[in-house]
């Protein structure tokens, strides 16, 4: 019976709970990124739309040099430029060395996919808030209001609207990506998948039954998000 | 109240204005007209500094808008400014888009700043629109809420940037009889505007500009009738006969 095949590989010793484990190793990392990938991407849009020209007084070239948003551009190119397994392993065999090996797996991925992140997260927001009708700032400053104000109330309440599809894409392909944390021995849901082939020796079953975890969990949060779009749409 | 002096604005290589020395005093309301691409709506975003001009000074009330001490966005609070596309904030409710700025930039509280939110869009005849949001509104609507909108911050001064002319042409009387009121009750008023109709009749001071220049000011029935250069000429003959 195919069905005690498939009670061995899974329930015999437990060994769904590598499955259990993964999940939640896989939830809590991409969780982790998404915070770090979120503030860091906004502080990272914030700088690439700053105003801030510190040799202005010097004149020539260097007077339209923005520090701020050289950095920032230069982040966003690098990251994006490079896989993520590559950065990932970087940070836990450069990095996280001497007296910081010891710090948590869970850890050095999240921030590493955090890090990661926050670049895609910085383009979507950029391209959120430059997509917004000029007039809508000027209106607000028009009013008085200072520049902070009128980002907090008028372009960043629109600019999320906006940009949410495109947040919950990069949530999404971040839940997956987390997938490579095997390469500095976390294990996720696939290392959990190749831990249960090793001990049973079936290949498809496990890797099927973590490929459906995957496909149920974005969907849950896809459905999430769409209520989400819907609510907002109210003023539309 | 408002005083520029040799005001001039480039954009990269292109000068836009080319030196305006004006005086606007209290209550007086100028129509600014000519042909596009003359720098009307320029000069009327120097004012209020959403452009910042390149050389000169524009002094609002004695304060230098260029100043290095003067908190601009003090400034901007006693400038109103009307806009061509509105410019409401579509994420507000009609009620709220009145009273965002009075209650962050001034810190009013609550219940008197929606008083007079209420009150103002009774004023510009749209009282049933206070929960509605922006997306619902006709474009006469829209443009009498962000008059509505200007007028909460108890402006001394509006600036309007060509108010009627995204509108259809059966909304711009309803707009221009919110504006008419205003002047008559002695707003100081800067009206950027292709409705000559309006020039004549409400405005009291007509400038006329042409490339980067103020060529002809004065009252508009010196101006309408009896214009000295020629280029003013050759524009109302082409706007006014047709």
């Amino acid at each position: 019976m195919y069905l005690q095949t498939l009670a061995d590989i899974f329930l015999k010793d437990s060994r769904y709970m590598y499955i259990l484990g993964g999940l939640k190793f896989s939830i809590g990392v991409t969780l982790f990124a998404t915070v770090i990938g979120v503030v860091w991407g906004t502080m990272l849009a914030v700088m690439r739309l700053s105003h801030f020209y510190p040799f202005k007084s010097m004149g020539g070239k260097i007077a339209k040099l923005n520090p701020l948003e050289g950095f920032s551009l230069a982040y966003v190119d690098i990251v994006r430029g490079t896989p993520a397994v590559v950065q990932l392993m970087i940070l836990a065999n450069i990095i996280f060395v001497g007296s910081l090996r010891h710090t948590p797996i869970l850890v050095v991925a999240g921030i590493a996919f955090g890090l990661n992140s926050g670049a895609y997260v910085a383009e979507i927001i950029r391209a959120g808030i430059e997509g917004l009708p000029k007039g809508q700032m000027e209106a607000a400053r028009a009013l008085g209001m200072s520049y902070p104000t009128a980002m907090k109330e008028i372009i960043i309440p629109q600019g999320i609207k906006k940009i949410l599809p495109a947040l919950v894409s990069e949530f999404i392909s971040l839940l997956k990506e987390t997938s490579i944390v095997g390469f500095i021995g976390g294990v996720d849901l696939l290392r959990s998948a190749n831990i249960i082939t090793s001990q049973t020796y079936r290949g498809v079953e496990p890797l099927l039954a973590v490929g459906v975890i995957y496909l149920i969990l974005t969907s849950l949060f896809t459905k999430f998000m769409r209520k989400v779009e819907g609510g907002l749409k109210v003023s539309d | 109240m408002i005083k520029i002096e040799g005001l001039h604005k480039s954009f990269g290589k292109l000068e836009v204005l080319k030196g305006i020395d004006k005086q606007i005093s209290q209550g007086e309301v100028v129509a600014v007209i000519g042909p596009s691409g003359s720098g009307k709506s320029t000069f009327l975003r120097c004012i209020n500094k959403l452009e910042e001009p390149t050389k000169g000074s524009v002094l609002i009330e004695g304060q230098d808008i260029m100043g290095r001490n003067v908190n601009i966005n003090n400034l901007r609070e006693r400038v109103g400014m009307v806009f061509q596309h509105f410019n409401l904030f579509p994420h507000k409710s009609v009620l709220e888009n009145l009273t965002l700025a009075p209650m962050k930039v001034k810190s009013g509280k609550k219940d008197e700043v929606k008083e007079k939110a209420l009150k103002l869009l009774e004023r510009v005849g749209l009282s049933d629109k206070a929960t509605a949001y922006p997306n619902q509104l006709s474009g006469g609507q829209k443009q009498r809420i962000a008059i509505a909108r200007a007028l909460a911050m108890d402006p001394h001064i509006i600036l309007f940037d060509e108010p009627t002319s995204a509108l259809d042409p059966e909304m711009v009387r309803e707009v221009l009889d919110v504006m008419r009121d205003l002047a008559s009750e002695g707003m100081t008023m800067v009206i950027v505007t292709h409705e000559m109709g309006f020039a004549k009749n409400v405005a009291n001071r007509v400038m006329f500009m042409d490339q980067g220049m103020v060529v002809e000011d004065g009252e508009p029935a010196k101006v309408f009738e009896n214009p000295t250069s020629e280029r003013t000429k050759e524009f109302l003959d082409k706007v006014l006969n047709h």
